[in-house]
């Protein structure tokens, strides 16, 4: 069956989902959500359309790539790309994959070059993606370099995150961060300095779907303050203290997006979780001290200064901990699986043993082996075991904490705030995802913000 | 935490290391073996006292490199990495893994790990090795989840008064895995 979408006739996958079966996946007024969001072929199909092709996807930080002829490859959605620093300084991301016969331009990690061959038939691109030699180009009836480059990407930075994103139509990274910014810039506009990622990035598989690792980051610090990271807490504790001497910080709020899909939240004074997470030395240096002053100064205002631990996703798939600094996109790999690519970031201008403070706990606590994320894995890993199951699949998620506590505005945070403990965030991420999925266009999209 | 220690595997030209005696070769793999078995059988506090005060615990990360600039394939000690312990970090994960609310191993995997490959050189100082071995650790939890990890681990050894006869003063594993295959490293190499 072929299914018109954006005026493209190819036929589709999508043709079983129509929109009004898609917006009744997610409802925001009840806390509900069909699981089948997380296990549908077709649904992950419509998504790599209508939300990986559309969104500003984290590729990396400019750090990563500070020298000309600097590359690393990166993916948006399942596409595999090439990110480029130019001799010019400015970045350029397009898809690794020659446009001759498809074979992957570069198949490094990262590293300096100054043209990627393909291995094929010898098709040669500069670092900018403009195809530079054909062998035997004059046996081509007609054959115009400029029209068979690579597609390339809108590429725009944030604060020294490189974001990407196929759409034309998208609005640019800023009215698409809108109200996040103000959480964002809580880890990374603390200097004028900005922020240095530690190198290396560590890219990890887990077998779950993308939706469960977005929505915590965007929503979850109900699962932080209760049972799943308990043992990763005991691991931080120096050794003369137990469980039992703590309790779990209940002063904070979270962030829903007033649109985008967006979500945050945070602890407000209590510093117990990150010292558990990261140590007194870097929790001295986040609140005490010239660099914390310098932080104030530049937020303004005491709000952003008390808050004590972060959890952050933007829409959809670039998470961070500001605190722990640690920054990862999860790259889909159908529904069924997903991988986390994480590195961390640090002030610049940090002294060198804090930048190595950041850069070890980080590293203990959220990696593969990190006594935090750990058990994430396990958690996400066994939901979406369990959905291979008919039944297990007939009846929707519990989402509905801290319906009808939305405060809406409030005066020292932007967005819509609640109590920290809360699923408001994961309503507006989901309503977000069901937005995107149900409309053809940018422009269609655009209609229906607040 | 100032000099970057780049890490390589061994290049073209490296001598075959002489051999070591007959006995040390035999103490040293069955060391290996005690330190298999404490690990297989979730004995990790026995385990945990096979690691030296100063024990450097470190698992970089790998990437792929095209041929020109394969020296930069392991990260180096300023990098993020799998892991980068001292004791005190690793006697913080041998509270997590022995706690009954560590989830990642509370049900416990099932693991394996076999030791080969045992190449020893000494040490600058008297009493400590440099020791390569082979790796392959099968991990197996709860129904279906299996994952295997090659490698290689350079340790250096130090002699000690203790029945193991050995401590672990570094342990640098270098794991034959970009991307890591598993959900999670929740286990020790």
């Amino acid at each position: 069956m072929t299914t018109t979408i954006d005026g493209d006739s190819r036929t589709t996958e999508t043709a079983k989902w129509t929109a009004e079966d898609i917006t009744a996946l997610v409802s925001d007024e009840n806390g509900l959500v069909d699981p089948r969001i997380y296990t549908d072929e077709a649904l992950y199909q419509l998504e790599l359309e209508r939300v990986f092709a559309r969104s500003w996807l984290l590729l990396g930080h400019e750090s990563q790539i500070a020298a000309g002829g600097d590359f690393m490859t990166s993916y948006m959605g399942e596409d595999p790309v090439i990110v480029a620093r130019q001799k010019d300084a400015s970045i350029r991301v397009f898809l690794n994959q020659c446009r001759h016969r498809g074979m992957r331009l570069c198949r490094a990690d990262s590293g300096n070059a100054k043209s990627f061959t393909c291995s094929y038939h010898g098709w040669a691109y500069d670092t900018a993606g403009t195809l530079v030699n054909v062998p035997y180009a004059e046996c081509f009836p007609k054959l115009d370099k400029k029209e068979w480059g690579p597609l390339q990407a809108r590429v725009e930075t944030y604060k020294g995150l490189i974001f990407a994103n196929w759409d034309p139509e998208a609005p640019d990274l800023a009215t698409y961060l809108g109200d996040a910014r103000f959480y964002m810039d809580h880890m990374l506009d603390r200097t004028e300095a900005g922020t240095v990622a530690i190198p290396g990035i560590q890219k990890w598989v887990i077998p779950c779907n993308w939706k469960f690792a977005a929505e915590q980051f965007c929503s979850d610090m109900y699962h932080a303050g209760t049972t799943s990271h308990i043992s990763g807490i005991l691991a931080g504790l120096p050794a003369d203290k137990e469980l039992s001497d703590l309790a779990p910080p209940t002063q904070g709020s979270q962030y829903r997006a007033t649109w985008g899909g967006h979500g945050a939240g945070f602890f407000l004074d209590d510093t117990n979780m990150l010292t558990a997470m990261m140590s007194e030395k870097v929790v001295d240096y986040w609140t005490k001290g010239a660099a914390a002053e310098k932080a104030a100064l530049r937020f303004g205002t005491t709000a952003r200064a008390r808050i004590a631990f972060q959890h952050m996703t933007i829409f959809p798939t670039c998470s961070f901990l500001p605190g722990v600094n640690t920054i990862r996109m999860w790259h889909p790999r159908g529904p069924n699986e997903m991988e986390v690519w994480t590195f961390t970031v640090v002030d610049a201008d940090a002294p060198d043993e804090i930048k190595d403070e950041y850069r070890r706990h980080s590293m203990r606590t959220f990696s593969a082996g990190g006594v935090f994320e750990q058990d994430d894995g396990e958690n996400w890993v066994e939901v979406q075991q369990i959905l291979k199951g008919y039944k297990a699949r007939s009846r929707p998620f519990n989402v509905s904490m801290g319906i009808g506590n939305d405060k809406g505005g409030h005066p020292d945070y932007p967005g819509r705030i609640g109590y920290v403990y809360n699923e408001n965030a994961a309503r507006g991420l989901y309503t977000h995802w069901a937005r995107m999925m149900t409309s053809p266009n940018w422009a269609a999209l655009n209609q229906t913000r607040s | 935490m100032s000099m970057s220690v780049m890490v390589k595997t061994s290049e073209s030209g490296q001598m075959k290391p002489p051999l070591v005696p007959v006995n040390l070769q035999h103490e040293i793999e069955q060391f290996y073996y005690w330190e298999a078995r404490l690990l297989d059988d979730r004995r990790y506090e026995e385990w945990f006292s096979l690691l030296a005060q100063d024990i450097h615990y470190f698992m970089p990360i790998r990437t792929t490199r095209i041929m020109r600039e394969a020296r930069k394939e392991f990260g180096d000690s300023r990098s993020f990495a799998h892991f980068d312990d001292d004791h005190q970090m690793m006697n913080g994960r041998i509270r997590k893994i022995t706690s009954d609310v560590g989830w990642s191993e509370n049900p416990a995997s099932r693991t394996r790990h076999v030791i080969s490959n045992v190449m020893i050189e000494e040490g600058d100082l008297s009493g400590e090795y440099e020791v390569s071995a082979a790796f392959f650790v099968y991990r197996n939890r709860l129904e279906r989840q299996l994952d295997i990890f090659a490698g290689e681990r350079r340790d250096r050894l130090r002699r000690t008064h203790t029945d193991a006869g050995f401590e672990i003063v570094n342990r640098t594993i270098l794991v034959d895995q970009t991307t890591i295959l598993s959900n999670n490293l929740s286990f020790f190499f």
